[in-house]
């Protein structure tokens, strides 16, 4: 129950390799914070010097106002849930979860009250009595967890914590933790490189590359107006396609010519473009799969393609099609819009015709790569 | 044809493996023979001489008797009390160095680290030289050898932090940061913690400090320097079998050989498990 | 030199390779060299902008400290103790005390000795009571080395805490400053198990090797440009003094009269090299091939078998070791019975106690060795072989390998890789081998040509057990005990150092993993 800022948080190690750069954010009471992005981007060792696993080098970090910065992990009054869960090996599950409060002197009764009514809500009272070897990947989670919970604390930290379960488990436990936040509702801190995870857990999601914030702000703003290109790409799944085109001025609008094919931006885009007085010349130009659809030979915008490779995803059909000029892109269809002739027409070598939807193309900038709408 | 190939295989597995029973067989004896004639001639009443045979003529407790009247039980005290004392210090002092190497970083740790390494590279006989007389003036020499070697084993045993600090390195240092978002100070996480999970490697480091010094000969030899009361049982059944001593004292050598080791090997045999796992361990992270 | 790329060099013949590498081995060398000098040339330039650096900042801290820290610069932890922080302020205060005292004590007296070792020598002196002559001790050399090399580091130890209570004013001044609180004594105690809980383990095992091993170290590597030895004992007989390089050009060079040490070095360095090859490898391989066999698939007893062996570990090594030997004596229990059973008329000298011929007691000492470290191997690799992947193997028979295919492509280099650092190790200890040669042959049969005043050198000597027959001696040449003792360091620093920036196993860590 608690705010969490950030400011000017840098990261420095020893040989002199920046982690992170001037981190500045400021995390309401109560919010879910999703920290985003590949592997070495410095979203864990945020996380760390947060939690105060490691010094913070510049900058200064508050919980509710207080600086943390030279204060030891165990009085910072967090909670962390770790990625390999961090169960100690020679204790059972309720001693683990009941390590925290004895190390608070709490009282026995109290600590078995605190400890039952935790195992209770994750489900794991038949297992209080056993060491963390004697359990499956799933339960050990629910342990780490348990143990984050019976505190109390401010923050509520959780680095990678779905990251060792199998596919299955990890959607099971993303709903739980949902569930969990509802509960406990209190400030969490999550660090995934899951796209999907971040999406559907974060109030806010912080999308991070190289030591650098790319972009703050929640599923739908990052997911309809990415920054800059690389957030683009990052989120969504399968990946957005990027081609190199002219952006021109044609009348009141702005039209593209990707593959020698005009398209016009639709209504909205194209006002907003103007609105930036976004310079004509060339673009990159993104389109996610999903606003891709399959055109009609000698329709207007149809770009001609071949079939690479066909994915049956079951609901909907995932296409890697290769352009004339040698670009590849992915197009995404939905299973039911086709018609049964139709799937022939999709198989390996097979040609056939797309276009772009003009209302939600993208376009960034081909030096800075920038969103030309920022 | 598969069929015949298959009894190939099988018939040259056989072969082979009765030659690894014979050659199994064969160092088993060569192994043994030692501790077997040991144990025989500690028995050999007719001479205390060495002779040419190994079943004695004549058996009984003759060696035990003169060796419990002679200065071997001060000798087999001393030596006790010195690997008793050994075990508890050289333990707290390696386990403090490899806790700190494995999960500190601080300034100095790699300078440190290679600093110990080529102190390591220096004969160490070249500071007995100087230990016997720092010690001397302190007292703490012949007579009261004990005392010192003590303290000499102890003091530098930090050096020896390799194997141990290679057992904490896989203990994963999440452990440590997860008690310390729970709570726990750096004290606390090495004792709730880190302790009790090293069993294996506390209990090898305990081990193979008591063992050191019932074979210790130079330094022991050095510090207690012609005098029996500050003798360890290495040092004095030593001098058992020079040329002046060793037509009266070699049966009770053998003697006292059998009951240096029987202790010893027993508490060995006990804890064979922890000490296997302790050197592979060292081994394998150099 | 022409370089290849990666695509360029796996074209090219076996032979090709192997040249190849061997010249660009060489060719590094110089590479390598020169970024040495200049890391060394590097290293002393910022040594001295970083002593530049504190001096500023000690003088910038007087300037812009207030009384108590320009009084802390005098009166160690004034200005700790002035600000609250009792506790730390009490312990600067301690140490500079004890400094002080230790100086009045001697300290200052011993340091300033250093450079004579001792002006009065043990005399003899009239005395008038007595009316006679009598022996009149004078200086120590001994306590004046050795506590003139303690004053020393008391010295360093000094100025790094003086520097510490200078930087805890700065940083005292600077937390009131900015209105924020210092830390109180109680906190300071909590902090030694916390956050400097490192501190606090480090204190005693790192006082007790400055103490028992560095001092003791430099103090015998000082002794080496003396002539400490028994008559020249620094107390009771003479001083002892300076004597520059001598040593080190009595050993290294043919001296002519007396003693030829260069000649007897050589002897020994050669032999004390062969029997480390022999000692590490032919344990490592025996070692590794007996624990091959005992987990070999289809043998039974396992258990068994390994106990056998373990055996000799668990019993302390003076005791096999001194009776083995006795054993293989000229009246022992092999000789016995090998005469009993008539194969030989004269019993052979195994031990060399009389015979010339050093070849036999050196092969058997090697022997014996090998009965002594198998077991060790065979435990070490029995760990490790169980350890090699198994769809190594399997992938490896399905590419068509053999047995002796799969020891030399896979077994041997998995186990080389993990164990390299190890090999090292083990061949470093064994130049250092007291014990085996010591106990079994006590170095003999001595090496006639080689004995002299300084005691007498074996044909099983190793240098380790010469530096201590030189101790013992009539003469107690302490000083060339020390002269081998830096030969053998140096001995043992260059093979790890070629070793380590040689062997590929050392080096790409992470190739097996």
């Amino acid at each position: 129950m608690a705010s969490v800022k950030l400011t000017k948080v840098k990261k420095v190690y020893d040989n002199n390799v920046v982690a992170v750069h001037d981190f500045d954010l400021d995390i309401q009471d109560k919010e879910f914070i999703v920290f985003v992005g590949p592997s070495g981007c410095g979203k864990s060792t945020t996380l760390r010097m947060i939690a105060g696993l490691e010094d913070i080098s510049d900058g200064t970090v508050e919980i509710d106002g207080e600086v943390v910065n030279d204060l030891q992990p165990k009085d910072r009054n967090i909670a962390m849930v770790f990625q390999n869960y961090a169960l100690y090996p020679h204790m059972t599950v309720f001693d683990n979860i009941a390590f925290s409060l004895r190390l608070q002197k709490m009282p026995e009764d109290q600590i078995y009250e605190k400890v039952t009514a935790a195992a209770e809500v994750l489900g794991i009272t038949d297992y209080l009595l056993r060491k963390p070897r004697a359990l499956s990947g799933g339960q050990r989670q629910r342990v780490a967890i348990g143990r984050a919970m019976v505190r109390n604390s401010k923050v509520f930290l959780m680095d990678e914590p779905l990251s060792n379960l199998d596919a299955k488990l990890r959607n099971q436990m993303r709903a739980e933790i949902i569930l969990l936040r509802q509960k406990l509702n209190t400030t969490f801190i999550y660090v995934t490189h899951d796209q999907t995870e971040a999406m559907t857990l974060g109030d806010r999601i912080v999308i991070m590359k190289d030591g650098y914030i790319q972009q703050v702000g929640t599923p739908a703003e990052v997911f309809e107006m990415p920054k800059n290109l690389f957030v683009a790409e990052f989120i969504g799944a399968p990946k957005m396609n990027v081609m190199r085109t002219e952006l021109k001025r044609e009348g009141d609008g702005y039209v593209v010519t990707p593959f020698g094919v005009k398209l016009a931006v639709d209504g909205g885009k194209s006002q907003e473009l103007a609105a930036k007085h976004a310079p004509t010349g060339e673009v990159l130009l993104g389109v996610r799969p999903e606003h891709i659809t399959l055109a009609k030979e000698g329709q207007p915008g149809a770009i001609p393609c071949t079939v690479e490779v066909n994915e049956m995803m079951g609901s909907e059909l995932h296409l890697h099609v290769v352009t004339e000029d040698g670009t590849r892109l992915i197009v995404r269809v939905p299973t039911i819009d086709l018609e049964p002739d139709q799937r022939h027409g999709l198989q390996r070598d097979s040609r056939l015709y797309i276009t772009f939807r003009g209302k939600v193309m993208h376009f960034f900038n081909p030096d800075s790569q920038e969103n030309l709408l920022n | 044809m598969s069929n015949k190939r298959h009894m190939g295989l099988r018939a040259s597995a056989h072969i082979s493996n009765t030659l690894i029973y014979i050659v199994l067989v064969v160092m088993s004896v060569v192994w043994l023979i030692p501790f077997i004639c040991i144990v025989l001639q500690s028995f050999r009443v007719e001479s205390t001489w060495q002779v040419g045979y190994v079943i004695p003529q004549k058996w009984g407790w003759d060696n035990y008797i003169a060796l419990w009247n002679s200065d071997f039980k001060r000798w087999y005290l001393n030596t006790f009390i010195t690997a008793l004392a050994t075990a508890v210090g050289q333990t707290v002092f390696v386990l403090c160095m490899s806790y700190t190497l494995s999960r500190f970083r601080f300034k100095m740790r790699q300078g440190l680290m290679r600093f110990m390494l080529v102190l390591g590279m220096f004969p160490n006989m070249l500071a007995m030289i100087v230990l016997y007389r720092v010690l001397k003036d302190l007292g703490l020499t012949q007579a009261n050898a004990v005392p010192g070697l003590i303290l000499v084993y102890i003091a530098s045993s930090g050096m020896g932090y390799y194997v141990s600090k290679g057992f904490f390195d896989t203990i994963p240092k999440s452990l440590d940061e997860a008690a310390r978002v729970d709570g726990a100070t750096r004290a606390q996480v090495l004792w709730k913690i880190i302790l009790p999970l090293a069993k294996p490697i506390v209990i090898y480091t305990i081990l193979t400090a008591f063992m050191a010094p019932w074979g210790d000969f130079v330094l022991a030899r050095y510090i207690s320097f012609g005098t029996s009361a500050g003798m360890n049982v290495a040092v004095g059944m030593y001098s058992w079998l020079q040329q002046d001593m060793i037509g009266q004292r070699y049966t009770m050598f053998c003697a006292g050989g059998v009951v240096v080791a029987i202790p010893v090997t027993i508490l060995f045999m006990c804890l064979q498990k922890y000490y296997v796992e302790g050197v592979t361990g060292g081994a394998v992270k150099g | 030199m022409k370089t290849y790329n990666d695509l360029e060099y796996l074209r090219l013949s076996k032979g090709q390779k192997f040249l190849y590498r061997l010249v660009s081995f060489f060719a590094a060398i110089p590479v390598a060299l020169k970024n040495g000098c200049l890391g060394i040339g590097r290293f002393f330039k910022n040594l001295v902008t970083a002593i530049g650096r504190e001096l500023a900042d000690i003088v910038l801290t007087f300037k812009n400290g207030d009384w108590k820290t320009r009084l802390s610069y005098i009166i160690m932890g004034f200005g700790s103790m002035a600000r609250g922080q009792v506790l730390r302020g009490l312990l600067f205060l301690l140490f500079e005390a004890v400094f002080i005292f230790y100086m009045i004590m001697g300290g200052g007296h011993w340091m300033s000795l250093l450079s004579s070792l001792g002006r009065i020598g043990p005399h003899d002196e009239y005395s008038a009571v007595l009316d006679a002559y009598t022996k009149v001790y004078g200086d120590n050399s001994f306590k004046i080395l050795l506590y003139g090399v303690l004053t020393i580091f008391f010295i360093i130890a000094l100025i790094y805490t003086w520097r510490l209570n200078i930087k805890q004013n700065k940083i005292a001044q600077d937390i009131l400053r900015s209105g924020k609180k210092l830390r109180s004594g109680k906190e300071d105690l909590k902090s030694m198990v916390d956050d400097q809980f490192h501190k606090t383990l480090l204190a005693l095992p790192l006082t007790g090797i400055i103490l028992f091993t560095v001092l003791p170290i430099i103090f015998m590597v000082l002794v080496a440009f003396t002539n400490y030895d028994g008559s020249h004992d620094g107390y009771n007989n003479a001083l002892f003094t300076w004597v520059g390089l001598k040593n080190f050009r009595t050993m290294l060079t043919w001296s002519g009269s007396g003693v030829n040490y260069s000649a007897t070095f050589g002897e020994i360095l050669t032999w004390t090299l062969i029997w480390a090859f022999f000692a590490t490898f032919t344990n490592y391989f025996l070692g590794m091939f007996v624990a091959m066999m005992i987990n070999k698939k289809g043998i039974y007893l396992k258990k068994l078998w390994r106990t056998v062996l373990v055996l000799t570990i668990a019993i302390p090594q003076f005791i096999s070791l001194l009776y083995v030997s006795k054993m293989f004596a000229k009246n022992g229990i092999v000789n016995g019975l090998l005469l009993d059973l008539g194969w030989i008329t004269q019993a052979i000298d195994f031990m060399g106690s009389q015979a010339h011929n050093a070849l036999l007691p050196r092969v058997m000492v090697i022997l014996i060795n090998i009965w002594v470290g198998i077991p060790y191997l065979m435990l070490i690799t029995t760990g490790i072989l169980m350890n090699i992947p198994a769809d190594l193997y399997e992938s490896s028979r399905i590419d068509g390998a053999n047995a002796w295919q799969q020891y030399t492509k896979i077994t041997l280099p998995y186990m080389l890789f993990i164990t390299g650092p190890y090999l090292l190790t083990s061949f470093t200890n064994n130049i250092n081998n007291f014990n085996v040669i010591y106990l079994l042959t006590g170095g003999a049969p001595t090496n006639a040509a080689a004995s002299g005043a300084a005691g007498s050198v074996g044909y099983t000597d190793l240098l380790i057990t010469w530096l201590f027959k030189i101790t013992m001696g009539a003469e107690s040449q302490y000083y060339m005990a020390s002269v081998i003792g830096i030969l053998v360091f140096l001995v043992v620093a260059i093979i790890s150092l070629v070793v380590y920036n040689v062997l590929p196993s050392i080096k790409n860590e992470e190739d097996f993993q």
